[in-house]
């Protein structure tokens, strides 16, 4: 892909896809939203990336194969479903643990780490094939 | 990567540390909504045989460039499995049912994990031949394969199968189901050779039509009993007298037995079986149409329950072509892969026979036939692939196996008779139990089922010996003017691989001998099917 | 002393233990092991026989263990007098054959393996032999015919072992299948389960509907292992196996096992018209065949085989006769078969070994140059040949004794003297090697090891002996033995001497006499059957290739039919069957009732739905794929629309995400596979297509608005409402229920995601798809692909 303005802008659209899946992840459990969808924006950023900054580009951006960012999500979510074992509770039960930074309430949970894990794996599996697809052309 | 992963282990670390906050705020809620009490380690095992594997092909996924490692760990956590499969079958046999509310949600609105003798003898059998596959594995999955995700792929698979047999949960159950497609066609295509494209489109396409049927029926079913529950469905079912379920049943009826390889739906798997690396066939052979069978008897007979009796002389007659039509398919054959997955078609017959004759006694020997099915067909492949290192993948070729390995020889007869249910190897009895259950069954299919079982076991064992005498006894002098003798000395066949294989011959002999080994929890299994009390007692009163 | 039927239950394994070991001890030892394996047989021999004084006093010896109680099987022995005879049989001459095979064998670098089978086989028979439980009895029936199958493919590089081996596997393996089914049968109608319990209640399988059926499972069984017409050809075939094997499992006892089965149960199936007349029939049949196809033959083991067969007809037909002398008779000859043909079947061997050749053309003078040999094998024709002091000669008289009491001059009566003369001549014939001038053999004879003799001379002693001392061996095992066939005691008065002109005594006159003009004449007898069956040219050896043959082109063409190859095929053959899963039960049970959804006359529902039928017609009639690729998606995105207007924004934006990738994804590989965009289809092939998709169509419209009429139960949603935010801590039920309420759900899907992810990246770096030249498309590749999925 030639485009001079896609080269130019793909990086800071790249990032703010990737800041609003964050953001679309983060809320789901209360708005629209959620791992499912997030990941699917961050894998469209990385491919927006892809196109106009060249696959090599983004694969060194993000460091790891896309698909160990996809194990590694379903390693999360697994996890967050077994970590209930040690406080003698049934599988994927939500543990929560809602400290408060002043004043506002910071609800953290293995549901939470659920949904990351989701996340990742959406990304990941992806922006693999995404990339994979690009390098093709 | 480390950058993302640092917070989210922290997160872990503090939910895990600081969940004793969580009881606190909505207690008389908490009350109504989940279960009471804490979670001893017991109900974990009904989970563990599919966490275990998932995490094992998380972590093959994650260190997809540490070839090297790939098969250890997709080892350690299929052979976790397999103990934790053994721990959860020695559970079950003693005090019945096992229940683990996912999420803690009090059943049926959660997703409630339920293991009862029927599942865990089926996890026990996944495990073991899970286990023989990956020890044949290790030295016959070259490197490229490894790294385009084979161990990921096995464990998967696995995962998906064992948790086929321990949900309690329909569309979970449907969940499960993909999860093994998917990954079983990930296996298909490794190494993607023409004739493997070919296999594995008519592979995925014929099964995803199966799956999506599933899932329709799947969606009619909670539209008609409000519930997806199984426990709660039998319930709902057998409290509205007359549902109108039976378009509901001729789905799943037509789901599953595409996903048994009955016979008219069985062509996707004689078009793919043969197709990728042996041990990929062999798994496949092994488990997957068994899931078919497995999920017929617990929706049709368990779910359904008077309802699905309906069904039960359509499912006789199909398994009666199904038996015929696989034994004569595997004659026809001169390819020994291609003759192996006529002989898994012919077995799937064998077993809905006796699910359509829906005696305690046909379903008892259906289910002691699909564990001997398991072990038998997955060690047929195996040894056949044994067999291929001599040049011997086609009946018309001779190679003189029986000469330069015996032992590769002997094994492939073991599966051989086992597969024709001659004693005394595991196939023996549950033909017995059949044919003795269809004479007990008035009527035409009956006799018909008779007729079939015999029929097939005499295909089989003409199969079995033509094979026996073309590939493994004569010798490759008769093939031609040109020597193989040298090529024949540079045959090594790994050691881990005729271990495998020797482990899965043992145990098709040792339930040749011990019968009673499988007959029992057989028993008691379909005993629970036809009379679920304990079952949804176990569920729907866990509280 | 007796040994304890308890302890024999698990000494009879013994065998099985001894074959294991087989293969070590043949590496240490060598030839020698041959000697130290015979003990094993040779002790369950001296076991037997101290059983010998209880049971000829009519005591039954039972003993057993639960083997599969779910079933009700047990493993079960019962030592009467007719399995008893039959376990020294089988132990007795296996001792020897075990000695003889050491030595026959001697340098063969598979001995240990063939002494393996052997004595596998021998722990089979015996297991057989003494069973009490019917399933037990099938287990090991079926074992000594897959050990015969072992052996007979032993010498494996020669293309007729090869072929006798699938040939007696299949004959013998598909009679046993129909045995097993008769077993069942027994056990069902009887509710006994073993062979004692029948013996004690013998009237009902007689008198029960399912007789019949029993009665024709069991012959199957009981004729296809004892090779009778027309199931025969296996067994001279079967003489491929090395020799040790033709005489002890195709001549002295497997081949017996038929026979076995038909006296075991002859208490509770014999005495109807049916029993009367079919194994008389089929026995006499084969007996005439048997002899007449023997005497043709030059091959020495050839002409034992025949005999064998024949006198396997003989047995049968003695038993169908079934009154006491005819069984006495077949009993005897039984117990004189087993001892000259198991002896002969090794001096034949012994032969062989020693001058390279069995052509009794070329064999001669061997009496000089093989003393011991030659006794051997005197001892054996003579009693083959039913002459005195031979227990064959006592066989005959009793048999002749039964035949003539029956009915005088009868068909039984000329079979019985017409095959006996015939069998008299071949027993001459077999002579003959030891005097006449010998042809060119291939290697210069002399005596052969002790290990080689050894055997066979026994055999004839105690052919000779047990006909000396008459009164002993008819009161420890051919009176126990013909009470155990008959149901019933009985007294037997057999003498070796005539001691008057008695009809059998005349038979037996006229059949030595008919037998020395035979043999006078015995090559152009020879000769002249010899071109009378070549110029029938067909036998039931040639039925047998012609019949697989049939077989397998008939599966060939099936599988072709059921098994194309095309996916097309497969996908329609789906679909029919979807549609009628659908429909059948509609027709049944009747629509539901159907009335119009209210909302349809409001303008945007109709737009909406009239856009998608439009879209899915013009799919119907598209002539290009392309088109009926972006149709198919206009009507996904009326359903999102359809999603939009009922309120679900979630489902709509998600179903119209589904539907624009499905249409570019489907699009990208129509044109990058350069896949065909025509559509070829023929107009009827469409309408047909077309009239399958509306049929599922309708089904699952029907079945829907089914569904939608009941009141739908929302337990569940409720629950999820309910709880979410309290327990949950989630607004977003959607979310809650993805990531807790089931969140199981959720990680089998990331679990699908990542696999199939995974696969598609497997599929575009390792697939044809990463390599693929552009002119080789995907659809070409796939229909050459599957025109060889069943050719091979």
């Amino acid at each position: 892909m030639n485009s001079l303005i896609l080269r130019t802008i793909a990086p800071f659209l790249a990032a703010l896809m990737m800041l609003f899946s964050v953001f679309v992840l983060l809320r789901g459990h209360n708005e629209p939203g959620g791992g499912f969808i997030g990941g699917l924006i961050a894998a469209s950023a990385l491919a927006i990336y892809g196109i106009g900054s060249g696959v090599d580009t983004v694969r060194r951006a993000i460091v790891v194969h896309p698909n160990a960012i996809a194990g590694a999500g379903l390693l999360m979510s697994a996890v967050a479903g077994l970590s209930a074992m040690f406080m003698g509770r049934p599988v994927l039960t939500g543990l929560w643990w809602i400290p408060v930074v002043e004043g506002i309430e910071i609800p953290l949970s293995t549901v939470l780490v659920f949904d990351v894990g989701v996340y990742f794996v959406v990304l990941g599996s992806l922006a693999s094939i995404a990339l994979t697809l690009e390098e093709g052309d | 990567m480390r950058k993302l992963l640092l917070p989210a282990t922290a997160l872990a670390a503090a939910a895990l540390f600081t969940s004793a906050a969580a009881a606190a705020p909505t207690g008389d809620l908490r009350a109504e909504a989940m279960m009471p009490g804490s979670t001893p380690f017991t109900p974990w095992l009904t989970v563990l045989p599919i966490l275990i594997p998932l995490l094992g092909a998380a972590l093959t996924m994650m260190l997809r460039h540490k070839v090297t490692w790939q098969a250890p760990i997709a080892m350690a956590a299929v052979g976790l499995a397999t103990l934790f499969g053994f721990l959860l079958f020695a559970e079950v046999a003693v005090n019945g049912p096992l229940i683990m509310a996912a999420g803690n949600w009090l059943p049926p609105f959660g997703i409630v994990m339920t293991v009862d003798r029927l599942g865990a003898l089926f996890v026990v059998a996944t495990a073991v031949v899970g286990l023989a596959g990956l020890i044949y594995a290790r030295r016959d999955i070259d490197e490229s394969r490894t790294r385009f995700g084979f161990y990921t792929f096995y464990c998967l698979l696995i995962a998906g199968v064992c948790g086929s047999f321990s949900t309690g949960d329909i569309f979970n159950l449907y969940v499960w189901f993909e999860v093994f497609l998917v990954s079983s066609f990930g296996l298909m295509i490794l190494g993607g050779e023409k004739l493997q494209l070919d296999g594995a489109v008519k592979y995925g396409v014929l099964n995803l039509i199966a799956t999506t049927i599933f899932l329709i029926a799947v969606g009619l079913l909670y539209g008609f009993t409000g519930t997806l529950n199984m426990a709660d469905i039998r319930a709902v079912i057998a409290a509205s007298d007359g549902a109108p379920v039976a378009t509901v049943g001729a789905l799943f009826v037509m789901a599953f037995a595409m996903k048994a390889a009955a016979f008219p739906m069985h062509f996707w798997l004689p078009a793919s079986y043969h197709t990728p690396r042996v041990v990929v066939g062999a798994i496949f052979a092994g488990l997957l149409t068994k899931v078919g069978v497995y999920a017929l008897l617990r929706v049709l007979v368990m779910l359904f329950g008077a309802e699905g009796e309906l069904f039960y002389p359509l499912i006789g007659w199909l398994g009666v072509f199904t038996a015929i039509m696989g034994g004569m398919g595997a004659l026809a054959q001169t390819n020994l892969r291609r003759m192996a997955a006529f002989l898994v078609v012919s077995g799937i017959g064998v077993m809905l026979v006796g699910l359509g004759l829906g005696s305690s006694a046909g379903l008892t020997g259906a289910v002691v036939y699909a564990v001997h099915s398991i072990l038998a067909m997955m060690g047929l492949f195996l040894a056949i692939g044994l067999a291929e290192r001599f040049g011997g993948g086609a009946t018309a070729a001779g190679a003189d196996i029986y000469a330069r390995s015996s032992l590769v020889a002997g094994l492939f007869l073991v599966f051989g008779f086992a597969a024709a249910g001659l004693p005394p190897f595991s196939g023996f009895w549950p033909k017995l139990m059949l044919v003795q259950a269809s004479l007990e069954t008035s009527g035409v299919l009956g006799i018909a089922g008779v007729v079939a079982i015999i029929l097939s076991g005499f295909l089989t064992t003409v199969t079995a010996g033509k094979a026996w005498a073309l590939t493994f006894l004569k010798p490759a002098a008769e093939r031609g003017p040109a020597p193989v003798a040298a090529a024949a000395e540079a045959v090594s066949v790994p050691r881990s691989g005729q271990a495998a294989v020797v482990l899965l011959a043992a145990l098709v002999l040792l339930l040749g001998l011990v019968p009673q080994l499988v007959i029992v929890p057989a028993e008691e299994g379909v005993a629970g099917l036809l009379d679920p009390s304990l079952y949804i007692t176990r569920v729907l009163e866990a509280h | 002393m007796t040994v304890p039927a308890d302890l024999m239950l698990w000494v009879a394994l013994a065998p099985f233990g001894a074959a294991a070991l087989a293969p070590t001890l043949v590496h240490k030892l060598g030839a020698k092991a041959g000697w130290i394996l015979a003990i094993v047989p040779a002790a369950l021999f001296l076991g037997y026989a101290s059983m010998i004084p209880e049971v000829s006093h009519g005591a039954t010896l039972r003993a057993g263990v639960d083997w599969a109680p779910a079933l009700g099987i047990r493993y079960a022995q019962l030592i009467d007098g007719l399995s008893l005879t039959f376990a020294l049989l089988v132990t007795g001459i296996g001792t020897f054959i075990v000695v003889y095979a050491g030595g026959y064998l001697k340098g063969h670098h598979h001995q240990g393996r063939f002494l393996s089978f052997l004595l596998l086989f021998m722990g089979a028979m015996l297991g057989l032999v003494v069973a009490d439980d019917l399933i037990s009895l099938f287990v090991f029936y079926e074992l000594t015919s897959i050990t015969s199958f072992l052996l007979i493919g032993f010498d494996h590089t020669r293309e007729p072992a090869r072929r006798a081996a699938v040939q007696a596997l299949v004959i013998t393996g598909g009679g046993g299948l129909a045995l097993l089914a008769g077993l069942i049968l027994m056990r069902m109608v009887s509710g006994e389960t073993s062979v004692a319990g029948l013996l004690a209640s013998p009237d009902v399988l007689r008198e029960a509907p399912a007789y019949t059926a029993i009665f024709i499972l069991v012959c199957l069984g009981a004729f296809t292992k004892s090779a009778q017409v027309p199931f025969h050809s296996w067994l001279p075939n079967a003489m491929e196996a090395p020799t040790p094997v033709s005489a002890y499992l195709h001549s002295a006892t497997m081949v017996k096992a038929g026979v076995f089965v038909l006296m075991r149960f002859a208490p509770t199936l014999d005495d109807t018209a049916l029993w009367h007349t079919v194994l008389p029939l089929f026995g006499g049949a084969t007996f005439l065949t048997g002899v007449i196809l023997g005497i043709r033959q030059t091959d020495l083991k050839q002409i034992l085989a025949y005999t064998t067969v024949a006198s396997l007809g003989l047995l049968v037909m003695l038993t169908g006769l079934g009154t006491q002398y005819a069984v006495a008779g077949a009993v005897a000859y039984l117990f004189a078969h087993a001892l000259f043909k198991g002896g002969l079947f090794m001096v034949a061997g012994c032969i062989d070994h020693e001058t390279g050749t069995r052509d009794i053309r070329l064999l001669g003078g061997l009496a000089g140059k093989m003393p011991v040999t030659f006794v051997a094998a005197l001892l054996g024709c003579l009693s083959m040949a039913g002459l005195p002091p031979m227990i064959g000669f006592v066989a005959k008289e009793v048999m002749y004794d039964g035949v003539w009491q029956i009915g005088g001059v009868s068909v039984a009566t000329i079979v019985a003297v017409a095959g006996n003369a015939l069998m008299f001549c071949i027993a001459l014939s077999l002579l003959l090697p030891f005097f006449k001038k010998p042809g060119e053999m291939p290697k210069k004879p002399h005596e052969g090891y002790p290990s080689l003799w050894l055997g066979p001379i026994v055999l004839g002693g105690v052919a000779l002996g047990s006909a000396l001392m008459l009164e002993t061996t008819v009161h420890a095992l051919i009176g126990p033995m013909t009470g155990a066939v008959l149901g019933e005691a009985v007294e037997l008065h057999l003498h070796l001497w005539p001691t008057g002109l008695y009809p059998p005594v005349v038979l037996t006159l006229v059949t030595v006499g008919a037998g020395l003009v035979l043999f006078a004449l015995y090559t152009v007898v020879r000769g002249g059957v010899g071109a009378a069956l070549d110029a029938i040219g067909w036998g039931p050896d040639r039925g047998f290739d012609q019949l697989l043959g049939a077989l397998i082109g008939l599966c060939v063409r099936v599988t072709h039919l059921v098994q194309p190859g095309l996916m097309q095929r497969y996908v329609t053959t789906t679909f029919v069957l979807l549609a009628i899963a659908l429909l059948a039960p509609i027709a049944i049970d009747g629509l539901p009732a159907l009335s119009l959804p209210s909302d349809l006359s409001e303008p945007q529902y109709f737009v909406v739905i009239a856009s998608a039928i439009a879209g899915l017609w013009i799919v119907i009639i598209a002539k290009s794929r392309l088109v009926a690729i972006v149709s198919l998606g206009v009507q996904g995105v009326m359903v999102a629309l359809i999603f939009m207007l009922y309120g679900a924004p979630d489902l709509s934006f998600t179903q119209f995400m589904v539907e624009t990738l499905s249409v570019i994804i489907l699009a990208l590989v129509m044109t990058q596979l350069d896949l065909e965009i025509e559509d070829h289809r023929l107009k009827g092939h469409m309408i047909k297509d077309a009239t399958i998709a509306l049929a599922c169509g309708l089904g699952f419209a029907i079945v829907l608005y089914g569904v939608v009429q009941q009141p739908l139960d929302l337990r569940l949603s409720d629950f999820y409402m309910t709880y979410a935010y309290d327990i949950a801590h989630g607004r977003n039920v959607v979310n809650v229920i993805l990531v807790d309420f089931r969140a199981l759900d959720t990680l089998g899907e990331i679990a699908v995601v990542m696999a199939a992810g995974l696969a598609i990246l497997a599929l575009l770096r390792l697939g044809p798809l990463a390599r693929s030249e552009p002119s080789d498309s995907t659809m070409t590749a796939t229909r050459k692909a599957s025109s060889g999925e069943v050719t091979s």
